[in-house]
């Protein structure tokens, strides 16, 4: 085998009273893809800021293609044939997709002006060149691209001249299944163009499919570098984790014949005609594709969206909900996809975050006790075992599982009937993840309906009494838990018929 | 608040306290008064203990009584402004109110002859006026800096427009004139305290309790820090936003009405100009934050006592009003440095936690 592209040795970082990084050392060979996998603080972002000269490192060497790059700043990494293809992309929204890609690179002519014909000639080359052709339209202003057109862009950005090394980060977040399928292509056609690749993400599946060796972060410290051929995904969890993890998450049905929610004919900017029941102890999961108004539609349940037609029972009765405060009034709770966005109040208390939701049922005459608050919140706090130095810490100090498990404390304190989760378990570490499982687990036993929006696979089957999957505003039959596959929910999603 | 000794055990490896029972009088002192309100008391005892050495007339009865009549009428407006501040909004229109409201009453205590009457119309036009700017900001989704730098010309013409010939209206009450320079548990040894400054006081108080106590006060913090996390929790932004404005156009129209009744007239534009930029300084220098959330009436009001006593030792020790000016404007920058600089280290000690993995 030819010598390494990329040769990292002994690579560390430390942070003020953190050591983020420490020893790591990794080869990519021309033409090969590297996955580089690990839990949420595991070390990635930070590899990756060093190899894109964000960061300095502290200890170690870096050399690429030959040429050490250790101390290189963010344009000499990039002059040297390094590039990232970010996950969320800087667009610029006033300028062409071709202007975004060339942005700060301009061609330009003798004179010193901008070459617009050249630059629009090299972006269609490099479209025929790498299959998206139809796909990007190099003259559409920048705020008026989709996601994965951004991430087009951004690809596009990486490959101009001179790359040697590209790296991924979790590149299939936004994209839907027939994106991430033209992006594994790219790839592929890539690494036969000689091109070192690195490959992050989440997704072990995908890991899988599409890299020859694969690199496993486990609190900075490198637990595994293993030929993807001899290893499996549930050794590379136990890589990430240090600890057996059951696979999935198993419960017992607990479903009663009351129906909490029955949803009737509901339609909306979004959707049409939609029908379906959540029974008290039922889990529902959503499944479809980013796109197909699932988080919509919870947004319309919960009044923050306006519906045109159709009509919401709980529990028998008919509601009439136009606001989130009529929704809780209801005894609908919702804890949102965006903790950070929507769901939390970063800058104020546990206490608060968690009692939010009812300030005016724990209030008498308007007037509001702190210590009505840790009363009512308190157990809840206790219950979920969220981890944090006092009630008054501010609520961004803690970590993504217990940002969540504040989100849950708050409409556990509100005693719902039905409580929407929209992606509960996103961005949350896999250790997190099955304690929040159990906790749905447990709310399900105490007769709440539960209406659960996920995009994972796996916590949608382990997880979900029956599953209804949306596409285009609509949605299908429920599925139940004994015939639900993988197969059968994609397919749905896709709309295409199961062969 | 938290008062209770109890001690709740969450976890093995984390223990949640509410107040440690063996705090020292010092640490409790500073839990009370906050971290960052210690700073402020702090730079007052420099600032006093400065003028003081240079001029023995600061310590007169007659000079903190000025300091303490001069506070009231910022005073007010500041804890109109916390709330504002607190909620992510802003009202610039808090001076040209006050102008309103000082030439209301005016004219209602010369031609009904009630001063009842004339401080409840100072505050009624205040309300009205806070309703305008919710309006403004709420309806027709104007951002609250440009509704209110709109509504301060706008209100300031209705001040000149409402006084006859756009002239300040002369007033001679002596139940109006007790309330602007009056004095209370006034004894042969001691000065009394100016009833304005008790007024403040008072609505501090009240005010304080209401932030930190009622429903009201605490969904102010909510959708300051994050409207949408708010709005999803049940709380009605656009209801929230109309009481808050009427709340800060009621406290800016009492200081109007403070205003006629020291200088003994309705003045559309004398007294009032420049309130907006003291009471926002205030409250930033408080330790309230840009982007909202965060902000305490103790901080605002310390604020007022830090700035009042600044500009009287200014004026005491003759430093031209130029030079104030100029004083005021670096104070405000300074203030809001200070809060993003606080915001800045807190990012970076939550970064710090993200990349431990914790």
């Amino acid at each position: 085998m030819s010598s390494a592209i990329l040769d990292v040795q002994g690579v560390g970082k430390s942070f003020p009273g953190v050591k983020a990084l420490s020893n790591v050392s990794m080869k990519v060979f021309p033409g090969e893809v590297v996955a580089f996998v690990g839990e949420n603080g595991a070390g990635k972002s930070t590899f990756l800021k060093i190899l894109c000269g964000d960061y300095t490192l502290d200890e170690g060497k870096v050399a690429l293609d030959g040429t050490e790059v250790s101390h290189a700043s963010p344009l000499e990494a990039r002059n040297a044939g390094f590039r990232l293809v970010r996950q969320e992309p800087e667009i610029v929204p006033h300028i062409s997709a071709a202007e975004n890609i060339f942005i700060g690179e301009y061609p330009r002519r003798a004179s010193g002006r901008v070459d617009h014909a050249k630059m629009r000639q090299i972006t269609t080359e490099m479209l025929e060149r790498y299959g998206f052709v139809g796909v990007l339209d190099i003259d559409a202003l920048g705020r008026t691209l989709s996601p994965a057109q951004q991430h087009i862009v951004e690809i596009l950005r990486a490959l101009k001249d001179g790359v040697k090394v590209v790296a991924f980060d979790e590149p299939t977040a936004s994209l839907t299944t027939e994106e991430a399928d033209r992006l594994f292509a790219l790839i592929r056609q890539l690494r036969k163009e000689g091109l070192g690749i690195i490959y992050v993400s989440h997704r072990l599946h995908e890991v899988m499919e599409i890299s020859d060796r694969v690199v496993v972060l486990k609190d900075g410290v490198q637990t595994g570098d293993l030929r993807i051929e001899e290893t499996t995904e549930q050794d590379i969890v136990n890589l990430m984790v240090g600890r057996e993890l059951a696979h999935g998450y198993s419960r017992d049905e607990v479903s009663t014949p009351e129906v909490v929610l029955e949803v009737e004919n509901l339609s909306s900017r979004w959707h049409r005609d939609i029908s379906f029941q959540i029974r008290a102890g039922e889990i529902v999961g959503f499944a479809g594709l980013v796109g197909a108004g699932r988080t919509e539609l919870a947004k319309v349940l919960f009044g923050e969206f306006e519906k045109s037609g159709g009509t919401v029972k709980i529990c028998g009765e008919v509601k009439t909900i136009r606001s989130p405060a009529d929704a809780i009034a209801a005894n609908i709770g919702f804890a949102p996809e965006n903790r950070k966005a929507e769901g939390l109040i970063l800058v104020r208390s546990v206490i608060e975050n968690a009692s939010m939701a009812v300030y005016s049922a724990l209030a008498r005459m308007g007037v509001l006790r702190t210590s009505a608050m840790i009363e009512k919140v308190s157990p809840f706090i206790q219950k979920l075992e969220i981890k944090t130095p006092s009630l008054e810490q501010e609520v961004g100090k803690l970590s993504g599982g217990n940002q969540q498990k504040v989100v849950l404390a708050r409409w556990l304190a509100a005693a719902p009937r039905l409580l929407i989760l929209d992606e509960p378990t996103r961005a949350v570490d896999v250790g997190a993840k099955a304690e929040i499982y159990r906790l749905i687990d447990d709310l399900s036993k105490q007769g709440l309906a539960i209406m659960m929006i996920s995009s994972e696979m796996p916590e949608l089957l382990s997880m979900s009494d029956r599953i209804i999957v949306m596409r285009d505003g609509q949605i299908s039959e429920p599925i139940e838990k004994q015939d639900a596959t993988e197969e059968a929910i994609v397919n749905l999603a896709l709309g295409t018929k199961a062969a | 608040m938290p008062t209770e000794d109890k001690k709740l055990s969450i976890t093995e490896n984390a223990t949640l306290q509410i107040a440690s029972p063996k705090s020292s009088a010092l640490k409790r002192f500073t839990n009370f008064v906050g971290a960052e309100n210690l700073s402020l008391i702090i730079a007052l005892i420099i600032m006093v203990a400065l003028i003081a050495t240079q001029t023995e007339f600061f310590f007169s009865a007659r000079n903190l009584m000025n300091i303490g009549q001069n506070m009231a009428v910022v005073g007010l407006i500041a804890v109109g402004m916390t709330l504002v501040i607190v909620s992510a909004g802003l009202d610039i229109s808090v001076g040209s109110i006050a102008g309103c409201a000082s030439v209301v009453c005016a004219l209602t205590v010369t031609q009904m002859g009630t001063v009842t009457g004339g401080v409840f119309a100072g505050m009624g036009i205040g309300i009205i006026l806070g309703l305008i700017n919710a309006t403004i900001i709420s309806i027709l989704r104007v951002n609250p800096v440009v509704a209110t730098l709109a509504t301060f010309s706008a209100f300031r013409g209705v001040a000149f427009l409402i006084a006859p010939d756009g002239r300040p209206v002369g007033v001679l009450d002596p139940n109006l004139a007790w309330l602007g320079s009056g004095r209370l548990f006034q004894t042969e040894s001691f000065p009394g305290l100016p009833v304005a400054f008790l007024l403040l006081v008072l609505v501090a108080v009240v005010a304080h309790f209401v932030m930190t106590s009622t429903v009201f006060g605490r969904s102010i913090y909510s959708m300051g820090g994050n409207p949408v996390a708010a709005r999803l929790a049940g709380i009605n932004l656009t209801r929230m936003r109309y009481a808050i404005y009427a709340v800060s156009g009621a406290l800016s129209g009492l200081a109007g009405v403070l205003v006629t009744a020291r200088t003994s007239s309705g003045q559309p534009a004398s007294g009032t100009q420049g309130l907006e930029l003291e009471a926002i300084t205030a409250v930033f220098l408080g330790g309230a934050l840009m982007a909202g959330g965060k902000g305490t009436i103790v901080g605002s009001m310390l604020a007022v006592l830090l700035l009042a006593t600044l500009s009287n030792g200014m004026n005491l020790l003759g430093i031209p009003t130029f030079y104030q000016l100029v004083a005021k404007g670096l104070l405000l920058v300074l203030a809001v440095a200070i809060g993003q600089w606080r915001l800045a280290r807190s990012e970076k000690q939550q970064a710090k936690l993200a990349a431990a993995g914790k």
